[in-house]
Formats: structure tokens, C-alpha cells, sequence
């Protein structure tokens, strides 16, 4: 394994997991961490158990063996919706934006955490429910205007093309104040050009202080990790940076395919 | 332009629609307030029921279309309504309010020990789930006769009166069903435009980003199952309270679909649309029978043209309509 040791600022830590389906396994006690404040990139071959791998840290599965450590806590049997509350938030392969919706509508609905009031608060329609929706509204304006969508802010978010609902996705996830920001494939279905702005966009969020997990096929996107992974049949085959996973020979046989 | 953006015309522009706006409110409260006044007593009637329906109704359109969740099991809650309401005044001499009350309280617990378990499925397994509910239902309240009277009924269930006034007409009756059906369409629309709103159409439409962000999904579902059940239960009491007689034919499956259709064909998307779905199924009925015997034939036929032609019901077909107007409005007016 390429030489770098494991991190002790680690915002998480994945601990020896291992996960099969149906009696096939697809993970072979992985570890891996995470470090706080920069973004840590995560490569494999179609099949290489990458998407389980995430799964299994923003909690949409648990794991046969191992543990997901995070802030120094176990979160391996915390809820999607608890991990998110604890600060990990996620995007996906094919994008979830809430198609019905206006742009605008799922920026709001991104605010979900930032706001608290009961059921049946908003139900009787009380001064606390409206108020907050008023405030739900105020962090969605800035946020459009932040990520550049305020004129598609009114259209239906199933409407826009690939590349805006990738965008609208990750602002949505941006706007949820993760501390761990974790990225499945956000590359999937860009251009070059708008690769290039989401690269930038990735930069600007780390650089605001969150921290970065980041799966992609996409090296030019790859480039931006401080740390890469190499997961190849279920199990890590080397860690380093950028540069220095290029040159191993082992992950340019395994994945590079030079 | 959308009704978003209409926020940006000046002051001036905005003046003339509120007050038409206002004029049409007017004008609305107007004839509805002389309905009762110049139609037949048949008419009063049908109207009555339109509103019970209603109510009952929106409750399942809020589960489909702002949850996704498609529910047959309003039938049951109706039927708790009406018989806690039937139970609680005849058998137990109690007031018709603290019955209604106690139909909604049952309901409301029925539906969190049932829906706890069952909104963990999703799509066409639940709403089998739920028709599994309102077969036992309908089959509980077939025995447990020493409550429901079985296939008999009870009769003799005490009318609504308020400050000594019974509402013992339609026309009477007319007037506080659909106040009720208001406040409900009101806490509804409340319900829409909060933070739990939009948690609600996140989950029907993406049901695991709303998870990551932060959204409880199953709590959410259990909540507005809950709540359309006790309203459910609410319109079940005032039927009871209106007919004074309710037997175990009003509670069946053909009534939990009746439920559905006032959702489908009145628009899931909108809360005014379970009237016009409500209005359709009372309305629609009535009107086709002068046909003779080929008006169920009729029914069904219009059903369907209605569900092809109209997909988003017909709160959602006028809905459209008035966003069109407003907004040529809006450009006519620059």
C-alpha cells in the first residue's frame, strides 16, 4: 500500500467493514478515514464495491462486520435522516432532486434541518411555523443566488437538464450545513465545462471549511482530493495522493488500465 | 410567468387583482350562503353530503398526492366516526361532541398502531395493506354487533345542536358541515405551505434525499396518516349525526374507493379539488340515474374519460387554468 499513515484528525473513520450479499462479498474489511477540513477520494472499477461502501457511511446499509466512526462516535446503527442531524450529508449517483418542485421549492425544502417546528405547529399555522417558513425562504434566496440559479429559480427542478439538476443537487446538499459533505459520482453526466465549475464549486465549499468524501470515475475531477483510495474487488488497494496513485503500477493495472 | 414571480409587479398592478380577488370571495360566500335558501331540499342534501365527503376526502388526496401514499382504509375511519358518535349517544347518553371527539381519538390511534407497521411499505403493497385494513374493518363492524348493531345499525343517534339550535334540516346542517369542511381544508393548507409541507413532497418525490436531509420519512408518513384518519373519522361523526341512523353498508369497500375516486378525480395536488372530486361522486350519480338503467354504465364511462382527459383531477384542470389567466393578465398589464 502506498505509503501515507492513517490520519488522527480523522472526521471519520471506516473501521475494517465488510459487507456480502446473498453470499457474495462485496467488501473485505475495508478502513478508511476521512480527514477533517480537506477531500478525501475514493476510486474503483465498476463492481469494486464503491457505491456499498458509500451506502454503508451515509447509513442506507449496515454493515455485516466493522464500524463507521465518526467525531469519535459509532454511528453504524444511527438512521439516514440521525447521520444527518450529526452533520453527514449526501448526494447520489443518479441526482434526487425533487422533480415537482421549483428550484426555489427545493432549496426550501433543503432547509428542512435548520428549522424545528412540530407538526402540529405548522398544522394550526402558528406565528413560530410561519415565521420559520419565512426564514426557510430567506436562506433559500441566498443560496440561489449564491450558486448561480436564481434564473431558474421558478422552473420545475424535473425540467432542468442533467448538469442543473447535479447542480441544484449538490447547492440542496451545500445548504443542509453538512460537516461531511460525502459525493457519488457528481460528475455523471457533465460536460467538460460544467465539470470544470463543478470542480471549482468543490474547491470554494472545501476551502469554506467543509470537508469532502468524493467518489468518482472522473480523474480530472479526482485531482481536486488531498487523499485517494483505491477500492478494487472489495478491498483498498492503495492510498496516497493524487499524484502518487496515478504512478502506482498496481491501481493502473487494477483501474487505469496503463 | 409564475405566481412566484408576480411578487416583483408594482404596488399599482397588484391593487386590482386583490380586489378581485376580494369581489370573487364575496360573491362566493354570497351564493353559497343563499343556496340553502333557494334549492331544493334534494339539492341541500347532496350539497351535505358533498361536504362530508369531503372532508373525508381530502384527507386521502393529502396522503396521495402530497405524500404519494394511496390509502383504501378511509372507509374505516369513517365508520369509527360514525360509530363512536352512534355508541357515545345512544348506548352512553353522552353529548354529540365529546362522541366526536372520542370517534377521532380512536381513530387517530388505529391508524398510529396500524400505520406504525404498514407505512414501512411503499407503493402498491401498501395500498394492498390498507385494503387488507378496510376488509377487516368492514368485517369487525359486521360483528361486533353489541357496538354497531351489526347488519341491523343503530338508529336513534342524537342531531347536532349548538346553543340549544338543532340541526335538524339540511338546509341547517348545510351551513355547519361546510364551516367544518373550512377549517379543515384550512389546517390542510396550513399543513402545505410549512416546513412540514415541503418535507411531505420531498418524500414523494425523492424519498431518499429527503432522508438525508434530515427528514424523518416514516414519522412524517405516520403523522399525516394519522391526521387524515382523524379527519376521516370527523366526517364519519357528522354523517352519523346527520342521518341519525348509520349500519354497516355505509362502511364497506365501496365507500373506501368512493374515498380514493374524490381524491383521483377531484386532483390529489390540490386541496380544493377533493370538493370538486366530492361534488363529482354525489353529484355525478344522481344527475346520470335520470338515464335509467344505463347510468351506472354511464358512471363508469364518465370515470374514465375523466381520469384519462383529466390526470390532475379537476382542482388540478382549473388550477392550470387560473395560473394561465392570472399570468396573461399579469403581461397584459406591462
Amino acid at each position: 500500500m502506498t505509503a501515507i499513515s492513517m490520519q488522527n484528525d480523522a472526521l471519520m473513520q471506516v473501521r475494517h467493514i465488510s459487507k456480502g450479499f446473498f453470499g457474495l462479498t462485496v467488501l473485505r474489511d475495508v478502513t478508511l478515514d476521512i480527514t477533517e477540513g480537506l477531500i478525501t477520494g475514493l476510486i474503483g472499477p465498476n463492481g469494486a464495491g464503491k457505491s456499498t461502501l458509500f451506502n454503508i457511511v451515509s447509513g442506507f446499509l449496515t454493515p455485516d462486520e466493522g464500524d463507521v466512526v465518526y467525531k469519535g462516535e459509532s454511528v453504524a446503527s444511527m438512521s439516514v435522516a440521525a447521520r444527518s442531524y450529526a452533520g453527514i450529508v449526501r448526494t447520489f449517483q443518479t441526482p434526487q432532486i425533487f422533480a415537482n418542485m421549483t428550484v426555489r421549492e427545493n432549496l426550501v425544502a433543503g432547509c428542512h434541518k435548520l428549522s424545528s417546528s412540530s407538526f402540529l405547529a405548522n398544522l394550526f399555522g402558528l406565528p413560530a411555523s410561519r415565521r420559520e417558513l419565512a426564514e426557510m425562504h430567506g436562506v433559500a434566496d441566498d443560496a440561489l443566488r449564491r450558486f448561480g440559479l436564481q434564473g431558474i429559480a421558478d422552473v420545475r427542478a424535473g425540467d432542468l437538464p442533467a448538469g442543473q439538476q447535479r447542480l441544484l443537487e449538490l447547492s440542496r446538499a451545500a445548504l443542509a450545513k453538512p460537516d461531511l459533505l460525502c459525493l457519488d459520482e457528481p460528475s455523471s453526466g457533465l460536460n467538460a465545462e460544467e465539470t470544470q465549475q463543478l470542480r471549482a464549486l468543490l474547491e470554494r465549499l472545501n476551502a469554506e471549511g467543509m470537508t469532502i468524501f468524493l467518489v468518482s470515475h472522473d480523474m480530472d475531477l479526482m485531482a481536486v482530493s488531498s487523499t485517494v483510495s483505491v477500492l478494487c474487488f472489495g478491498e483498498i488497494i492503495a492510498r496516497g495522493s493524487f499524484a502518487a496513485i496515478k504512478a502506482d503500477p498496481r491501481v493502473r493495472e487494477a483501474y487505469l488500465g496503463a | 410567468m409564475s405566481l412566484g414571480q408576480s411578487q416583483s409587479l408594482p404596488a399599482g398592478s397588484r391593487m386590482p387583482r386583490n380586489l378581485a380577488l376580494i369581489a370573487a370571495a364575496a360573491v362566493f360566500v354570497a351564493v353559497w350562503a343563499s343556496v340553502p335558501l333557494l334549492a331544493s331540499r334534494g339539492t341541500v342534501d347532496l350539497l351535505v353530503f358533498t361536504a362530508l365527503y369531503s372532508i373525508a376526502g381530502v384527507g386521502v388526496a393529502f396522503l396521495l398526492g402530497q405524500c404519494g401514499i394511496i390509502s383504501l382504509a378511509q372507509s374505516v375511519f369513517y365508520g369509527i366516526g360514525a360509530y363512536a358518535t352512534a355508541y357515545g349517544t345512544t348506548a352512553l347518553g353522552w353529548h354529540w361532541v365529546p362522541s366526536l371527539f372520542a370517534g377521532m381519538a380512536v381513530a387517530g390511534t388505529v391508524a398510529f398502531l396500524i400505520g406504525w407497521p404498514i407505512l414501512r411499505l411503499s407503493g402498491h403493497f401498501l395500498a394492498l395493506a390498507t385494503l387488507a385494513l378496510a376488509t377487516i374493518g368492514h368485517v369487525l363492524f359486521l360483528e361486533w354487533d353489541w357496538i354497531t348493531g351489526g347488519t341491523l345499525g343503530v338508529g336513534g343517534i342524537a342531531r347536532i345542536s349548538l346553543f340549544g339550535f338543532v340541526l335538524n334540516t339540511p338546509q341547517r346542517f348545510y351551513y355547519f358541515v361546510w364551516i367544518v369542511a373550512g377549517l379543515v381544508f384550512w389546517l390542510y393548507a396550513n399543513l402545505l405551505k410549512s416546513r412540514a409541507g415541503f418535507a411531505m413532497r420531498a418524500m414523494r418525490d425523492a424519498p431518499s434525499a429527503a432522508m438525508v436531509l434530515g427528514v424523518d420519512v416514516h414519522r412524517l408518513k405516520v403523522q399525516v396518516f394519522v391526521m387524515s384518519a382523524v379527519v376521516g373519522s370527523l366526517a364519519g361523526s357528522l354523517f352519523a349525526s346527520y342521518v341519525t341512523f348509520v349500519s354497516v353498508d355505509s362502511f364497506g369497500i365501496d365507500r373506501a374507493v368512493s374515498f380514493l375516486l374524490v381524491a383521483v378525480v377531484g386532483g390529489a395536488q390540490t386541496i380544493l379539488g377533493s370538493v370538486f372530486g366530492a361534488a363529482f361522486i354525489t353529484l355525478a350519480p344522481n344527475l346520470l340515474s335520470k338515464l335509467g338503467d344505463i347510468h351506472a354504465l354511464v358512471y363508469a364511462g364518465v370515470l374514465v374519460l375523466a381520469v384519462i382527459f383529466l390526470p390532475q383531477g379537476i382542482g388540478g384542470f382549473l388550477r392550470d387554468r387560473v395560473r394561465g389567466l392570472l399570468n396573461g393578465s399579469g403581461r397584459a398589464g406591462r
